[in-house]
């Protein structure tokens, strides 16, 4: 099996330092980090991640725009998408479910079991 | 553990006070029984060894003297008379236990430990926490089976720990239960102890640290849910007495490869390094995003925030919600996603909301600080689930996307989800885990379908019914059928919801319900002269959950007790026109108020006024300077007493339903709930048909047997939320909310049957049964009373038993 390659898109700084330190230790997986919709977009693909997890509330281009793009360009709308966001309203879920996003994760997640989190919801061998 | 023992004779108090020593406790001795009664009253003690014969005040009469003050404090006689008065009058007096002289000692320290664990909240001989074992029988406490080396005082913190295991001890309280009053140490002494206890077990390898500090307050002993495993023990190492503790795999949704699990740990070890410097500059832009809510927060205040601000701190607060929990901090990541909102565009607040609003970013400083202080990645870096206090929804679905919009939903209102599968993977699940709730999906049965996990459902309710108190059940089915709805009911299911309905729509029922059997927030009264005073406690206790209710006119007393009607009651001893002492007697001499917990609040400490305090009736008191954590605890420990007795005021001994008055009470408040939540409302009565007979044929305590059997299938049968009490010798009410009158005649019928098959073993003669009959009456708008309601089903009583009896009558 090959090693699996994530892209996290999030301005935090903390969530992208501690969940690529994780997803690294705990699942063996590469990280790619991007601080912006945009940089996120020309890392998609460039670097053809696996999947890709994507903060929703981030300044300039937000995540759903980001989403958007990444479902409309050819190169990058196969590779799964998890939206992460703080906001848990019922109702900002179904929207999301309806973006044909892989899943949504509720921030703030727990460090040490967000690769089992991302691994179960794209089925991906533990 | 710290005991009491009240004995004239000095060698027995000796050699006995030596004893207890050399096995940790801490004992104070008392020579006649009126010194022993004070020191009883001054002092919180585990336990409590009394002679009977004794000068001044005989132990008959201190045990008593205790009970009638409330203290439940654990009591061993004992007793040179080795007669059965003696005895009877000791135990009849409240004592717990007893042992004659002359005595043998390792029966008596047995009976100690025996009495010791009955008021702690643990059944086995062994205190265990995790992979940390404590048997207080040879005070030998081990780690993965290797012995620790504890000073007796860091045992005696780590047994009191152990026992307690949901108690917050400030400083004071560890002194009170671990040093006697003739040592008392500083605080300081008592946080270098924990220290130093907190040390030796990390050596040991004790996972993780089992003490939390709680922020200003003390500490308290960790869940210890999320067991180990045990696969690092090598069974030659294993002492005789060991136990294995249950193992399952399965206790968490998100299970780890087995690789995995093992190395989890190691795992965080391993990248601990990389976490410290993500955490020490994480601390940093925390801080930057807390302060820049906190500007703010002033501004707001001030009226003058502006635009560009406003948005930023909208923004951090949005991002502290997002990572502070991730740094282990939940609270933080609540309280920032309470104060979002408040930073909202177009929102103007009123004073209480910017109240509200500084009360909440004073906290996640507050937070913030602790985290800071505390540099320990470890807490982020474990795999154990948090154990906060937000309440807990098992989700038992075989759809996971319908189960994950569930949890989903149940996340937007502040409860924390796992799923399971299949009824038989969330019994697993149960092993090592108490939901508040579940939430079962019954999928519709088909007659092929030998496997379908509906099969298991009815074991996995009977095992949430089987808990102390049982774990309520909400049932999404599609079988609307009533054959179907009384059979889930029979199960212990507490609510149906049709499988149509939405995932908002379920979670309203599970958070109504969820409401409805938690205890209702604490109401707490303080009267003093001094506004400081009261501002001040209002901030301390809040954060606790409870609501403050504050005066300082001694005038307006009355009727601000009889409006806030308090579950516990401050009061400052030195006020103007009347001080506390004299108000503490009016309330002790309204029957009313006779059991309301009352704490003096004094900067006197005098033996005077200590005595003054205590006559009047007060349970506890505070110096003042208050000393916030002092207070907190003091008041946490005396509600939990309160409700303990409240709880045995409000049962009826031989049946262990609620008596009348309770019931009464809990019926008035089920009537009005469901006249605001238009629900179905049905009052029940259920009478034993010809006692008389019973006890005139088999004896009086045949008939006893019988009302305990029929009150005890009466609390299998109904649930937590249905009201059931003795109303009178023979009759017990059934007040039952939301449930239709058809649903309640199937129910009552089901207790008449089942009544009727009961065999009751009859003195020299064949087993005797007996019957009884039932009556329902379903509020509508001419009887929407309880007395009207009680009224009409007494008239049908009446026609049930004129008709026969054995059997249910509806009106």
């Amino acid at each position: 099996m090959a090693t699996k390659r994530v892209l996290i898109i999030d301005d935090d700084q903390e969530i992208l330092a501690v969940a690529q330190l994780t997803l690294q230790a705990v699942g063996g997986w590469n990280v790619i980090t991007a601080t912006s919709g945009d940089e996120g977009l020309n890392k998609a693909a460039t670097e053809q991640p696996d999947a890709i997890l994507l903060d929703v509330m981030m300044p300039d281009k937000d995540g759903i725009a980001t989403l958007q793009e990444l479902q409309t360009n050819p190169v990058t709308q196969s590779i799964p998408v998890i939206l992460m966001t703080a906001k848990v309203q019922a109702s900002d879920q179904r929207w999301f479910a309806r973006l044909g996003v892989a899943a949504t994760i509720c921030k703030p997640f727990k460090a040490m079991k967000l690769h089992t989190q991302i691994a179960e919801v794209l089925g991906w061998e533990q | 553990m710290r005991i009491l023992l009240i004995e004239d004779d000095e060698l027995i108090a000796s050699s006995l006070a030596k004893a207890m020593t050399d096995q940790h406790y801490i004992v104070d001795i008392a020579t006649d029984g009126q010194i022993g009664a004070e020191l009883a009253e001054a002092y919180t003690y585990d336990l409590i060894l009394l002679d009977v014969v004794l000068p001044k005040l005989n132990g008959i009469s201190v045990c008593q003297r205790l009970r009638a003050q409330g203290n439940q404090t654990p009591i061993l006689l004992l007793t040179a008379q080795d007669t059965t008065t003696s005895r009877v009058l000791g135990l009849d007096a409240g004592a717990d236990d007893y042992v004659t002289k002359p005595f043998n000692l390792q029966e008596l320290l047995a009976r100690v430990r025996a009495l010791l664990r009955r008021g702690g909240s643990t059944f086995t001989p062994l205190l265990e926490w995790r992979n940390l074992q404590l048997d207080p029988s040879t005070c030998e406490v081990t780690c993965n089976g290797q012995r620790l080396h504890l000073t007796p005082k860091e045992y005696g913190l780590l047994e009191l720990f152990l026992r307690n295991s949901h108690r917050i001890f400030s400083c004071s309280a560890l002194i009170d239960h671990l040093w006697s009053f003739e040592e008392p140490p500083t605080d300081e002494t008592v946080r270098s102890h924990v220290k130093g206890l907190r040390q030796k077990l990390k050596a040991a390898g004790v996972v993780d640290d089992p003490l939390e500090t709680i922020y200003g307050i003390g500490y308290r002993l960790k869940p210890a849910e999320g067991r180990i495993r045990r696969e690092n023990l090598d069974g030659g190492k294993r002492k005789r007495g060991d136990r294995e503790t249950a193992q399952s795999s399965e206790s968490n949704v998100i299970t780890l490869p087995d690789g995995a699990k093992t190395s989890t740990n190691q795992i965080s070890a391993e990248i601990k390094p990389d976490a410290d410097l993500i955490w020490k500059q994480a601390k940093e832009s925390l801080n930057c995003r807390v302060r820049v809510v906190e500007q703010a927060t002033t501004l707001l205040l001030q009226n003058q925030l502006d635009e560009d601000l406003r948005q930023q701190a909208e923004e951090e607060a949005h991002r502290l919600a997002g990572s502070l929990g991730m740094f282990g901090s939940d609270e933080g990541s609540q309280l920032a996603r309470a104060i979002e909102p408040l930073f909202m565009a177009k929102r103007a607040l009123d004073q209480t909301q910017k109240q509200h609003l500084l009360h909440l970013v004073t906290g996640l400083r507050q937070e913030l600080q602790q985290m800071s202080s505390n540099d320990d990645v470890s807490v982020w870096l474990s795999t154990q689930p948090p154990a906060d206090e937000y309440p807990q929804l098992l989700i038992v679905h075989t759809d996971p996307e319908l189960a994950a919009a569930l949890a989903a939903e149940a996340a937007s209102r502040g409860l924390r989800s796992q799923i399971a599968a299949t009824p038989a993977i969330a019994q697993e699940q149960l092993a090592g885990y108490r939901p508040d709730a579940v939430l079962l999906n019954l999928p519709v049965q088909h007659k092929q379908g030998r496997t379908s996990p509906a099969l298991d459902a009815p074991a996995l309710l009977a095992e949430l019914n089987s808990y102390t108190p049982p774990i309520p059940a909400i049932v999404l089915t599609g079988q609307e059928q009533l054959t179907d709805r009384v059979k889930i009911t029979r199960l212990g299911g507490r609510r149906v919801v049709p499988a149509s309905a939405t995932p908002s729509q379920v979670l309203e029922v599970v958070t109504q319900m969820l409401q409805h059997t938690r205890t209702a927030e604490t109401r707490v009264m303080v009267m003093d002269d001094d506004p400081q005073v009261l501002a001040a406690l209002q901030r301390l206790l809040e954060p606790w959950g409870m609501r403050v209710v504050t005066l300082d006119n001694p005038l307006r007393f009355l009727e601000v007790l009889e409006a806030a009607a308090p579950d516990l009651l401050v009061l400052d001893v030195e006020m103007p026109h009347v001080n506390g002492i004299e108000l503490c007697q009016v309330v002790r001499n309204d029957s009313h108020w006779s059991g309301l917990p009352i704490l003096f609040l004094t900067a006197h400490t005098d033996a005077e006024t200590m005595h003054r305090v205590f006559t009047a009736g007060a349970d506890d008191f505070v110096t003042k300077p208050v000393i916030g954590p002092e207070l907190v605890t003091r008041i946490l420990n005396r509600l939990e007493r309160s409700r303990l007795l409240r709880s045995l005021a409000e049962t009826d001994a031989l049946t262990e339903v609620a008596n009348r008055r309770q019931s009464t009470q809990k019926l008035t408040q089920l009537l009005n709930w469901s006249h605001q939540h238009q629900q179905s409302f049905c009052l029940a009565i259920l009478d034993l048909d010809d006692l008389r007979r019973v006890n005139h044929q088999y004896g009086h305590a045949a008939g006893d047997q019988v009302l305990f059997q029929i009150g005890k299938l009466l609390r299998q049968t109904f649930h937590s939320e249905d009201v059931v009490g003795r109303w009178g010798g023979t009759e017990f009410v059934i007040g039952m909310a939301g449930v239709t009158r058809e649903e309640g005649i199937e129910r009552l019928s089901e207790v008449v049957n089942q009544v009727r098959q009961m065999e009751f073993p009859g003195a020299q003669s064949e087993p005797f049964r007996v019957t009884c009959s039932a009556s329902i009456v379903h509020h509508d708008a001419t009887i929407d009373d309880l007395q009207a309601l009680y009224r009409a089903a007494d008239g049908a009583l009446n026609q049930a038993k004129a008709a026969g009896g054995d059997r249910v009558v509806s009106c």
